[in-house]
């Protein structure tokens, strides 16, 4: 993965979350972490007063996590039937969750990133189960509408995550809890469930980093589906009813789909007889994956390392990107021998299993969801037919005249400020300082009156590449110094990168610059930036732009606003 | 179990919650600051997981655990390396 970056994290609970913190420090799991936790039982008092002293400790995240028997007083008496009247009782609760909720909203701004994990009633509480989920009465039906609350409440909080701890505690059930320890030293949680939320946290600040992977390789015999094409015949495969373990590879496949569906590239390597496999592929009627599922494949009797290489570079992505899935013990230590990056999960033995590993996995964890993921595949095949047509052009000039590139570039706002950090925090090759930022510290820098971001769209006569650019700037008197210079790995190659400058210098030149600098970080990958800003230097400083040098293409045409 | 081998596996143990200490010469941990209170609960948790031992809430005290002796001795008690 990237490089680590130090996150210092907060913990604010009702119960003692030292532990926690300490997890989070020595969890090899990236990003590396500095964790502390604020004296047990003073949510309110650290979350409304800046200083409080663990603010001092200047932290970036922080974690509130609080049980809501503890922390909403109203349903520790519901639960223990002390109340003058059950309504009476279940409204002084919501007003508690309104009090929270506005005790969070005060402490978000001061840090970047807010997790609060949802509340959750212990596991031994069976309480009175044919009334628990009644309305106006029972404490199950309560605290989901507690954490209905939270969420409405914090719906337009860009940096507030509300942390779905049901996935985690459901898990582990009643020994999801010590009351030994709580009884000892105020542990609500058991170790078990304090290392799953430590695990879960360390997800969230890898997606909010986006540090996660982006493809998906898989084999093909026993891994989709059930058999060896090659020897048992593609009409003996086991894929799909009624056979048991069909359903199995079926229910894989359908896992697999989800993913590709937001977002998350799909390739295959396999050692078959690529004809054979791809007609398997598009014709088996059981098949959930088809042909267009995927942006690459190397179906061959070759090196699987040599063959992940290839589609590594085919799709212009770092082998730290890639997942792969095979069901050979072999395969998978050969893979993790040559290519140490490539991240390469055990498979569970029975295929039953493997949809419920894929979704289970936290690898691909995302702060948003935007309009590009959703058609990253497309984006990926439209590559292929434009190689195919660069293939049969007569010169690279009249190529790139043919595929009709428009630039659309756009001041940042509100709207594009996910996506924008996405691009930001995922691209490692053509990035010129890898500044690594969240929603809130991106969008609160960029609207600093020296500073200026824009995005930028580019779409080309096969389809649309989406929000793909991203670049800024700070501007200081009569000079103005370039900050980030982001581009996707999908519009390299075409000078695209050519009009997001020329068109960047320009604005900045509109701020009354004379002088405009760029200073490319020496980063482990980020050497298409560095040459490219390296043929873009005066002779005389090698930071200061040569407006000679900087020319907007004339086959790309660029609009703005 | 042998009591070597048992000495080696609550090292390992202890390491892992607090890397680098010298737990051989300790005569007391928490005296010593070699361990807290805190890391008397993960020591808890991970005897109990590796031993299959159950700590009541009367023996979660750190006269139980303040050396490699007397963790020996408590475990001895519940059946373990006997």
């Amino acid at each position: 993965m990237k490089e680590p970056v130090i996150h210092r994290v907060l913990l604010v609970g009702d119960t003692t979350l030292d532990l926690l913190a300490r997890m989070l420090e020595q969890s090899a799991e990236l990003p590396t972490v500095e964790a502390f936790a604020a004296p047990y039982g003073q949510v309110y008092q650290t979350l409304l007063n800046p200083a409080h002293p663990v603010w001092a400790e200047k932290p970036d995240c922080l974690v509130v996590w609080t049980a809501p028997h503890l922390t909403l007083p109203s349903v520790e008496k519901l639960l223990r039937f002390d109340f003058p009247s059950a309504a009476a009782a279940y409204e002084a609760a919501l007003a508690d969750v309104d009090q929270f909720a506005d005790s969070v909203l005060q402490a978000a701004p001061r840090v970047g990133l807010v997790i609060i994990p949802t509340w959750i009633l212990p596991a031994h509480e069976r309480w009175i189960q044919t009334l628990g989920w009644r309305q106006g009465l029972g404490p199950a039906h309560l605290v989901a509408k507690a954490n209905l609350r939270l969420a409405e409440r914090f719906a337009s909080q860009q940096n507030i995550v509300l942390l779905d701890s049901q996935f985690w505690q459901i898990s582990l059930g009643r020994s999801a809890y010590d009351l030994r320890m709580y009884a000892v030293a105020k542990i609500l949680y058991s170790n078990a469930l304090l290392a799953r939320a430590a695990g879960e946290i360390k997800s969230i600040l890898r997606g909010s980093l986006g540090q996660t992977r982006k493809v998906v390789v898989c084999d093909l015999d026993n891994t989709l589906w059930g058999g060896v094409v090659g020897d048992d015949g593609p009409e003996n495969l086991k894929l799909g009813a009624p056979d048991p373990v069909g359903e199995c590879y079926q229910a894989f496949q359908s896992a697999l789909k989800a993913l590709r569906l937001r977002g998350i590239l799909l390739a295959i390597a396999s050692k078959n007889d690529e004809q054979l496999a791809l007609k398997v592929i598009d014709e088996h009627p059981a098949m959930v994956l088809r042909k267009s599922d995927f942006v690459a494949w190397r179906i061959n009797w070759k090196d699987k390392a040599a063959n992940l290489v290839e589609i590594a570079q085919e799709l212009n992505l770092g082998l730290d990107s890639f997942l792969f899935l095979d069901d050979s013990p072999q395969e998978r230590d050969r893979i993790r021998k040559a290519l140490p990056e490539v991240d390469v999960p055990e498979l569970p033995a029975s295929p039953s299993e493997y949809g419920p590993f894929l979704t289970a996995l936290s690898c691909f964890e995302t702060p948003s969801l935007e309009k590009e993921d959703f058609e990253r595949t497309h984006f990926y095949q439209a590559e292929r037919d434009r190689s195919q047509t660069r293939d049969v052009a007569s010169d690279f000039e009249s190529w790139l005249r043919s595929l009709q590139i428009e630039v659309h570039a756009t001041p940042l706002c509100r709207e594009s400020v996910p996506r924008a950090t996405q691009l930001l925090n995922k691209t490692n090759q053509f990035n010129l300082s890898l500044r690594r930022m969240d929603e809130k510290s991106f969008w609160e820098w960029a609207q600093q009156p020296s500073h200026a971001a824009y995005t930028f769209h580019v779409s080309d006569r096969f389809g649309d590449f989406g929000l793909v650019g991203l670049t800024s700037f700070n501007v200081r008197g009569s000079e103005a110094r370039i900050v980030d210079f982001v581009m996707s790995c999908r519009v390299m190659g075409k000078q695209v990168e050519d009009a997001l400058l020329g068109y960047t210098m320009k604005r900045a030149r509109t701020r009354g610059a004379a002088k405009v600098l760029a200073e490319p970080v020496d980063g482990p990958r980020n050497g298409p930036a560095k040459q490219f800003f390296a043929g873009k230097f005066s002779n005389s400083a090698q930071t200061l732009l040569d407006p000679d040098r900087v020319i907007i293409p004339d086959q790309i045409s660029i609009k703005e606003g | 179990m042998a009591a070597k081998e048992l000495m080696m596996e609550l090292i390992a143990i202890l390491s892992e919650i607090r890397p680098g200490k010298d737990f051989v010469r300790a005569d007391n941990f928490f005296e010593e600051g070699v361990l807290d209170s805190l890391d008397l609960t993960a020591l808890v948790s991970a005897l109990e997981s590796c031993y299959g031992v159950f700590v009541d809430v009367d023996e979660m005290v750190p006269e139980n655990f303040r050396s490699l002796a007397a963790i020996e001795k408590f475990l001895a008690g519940k059946g373990v390396g006997a």
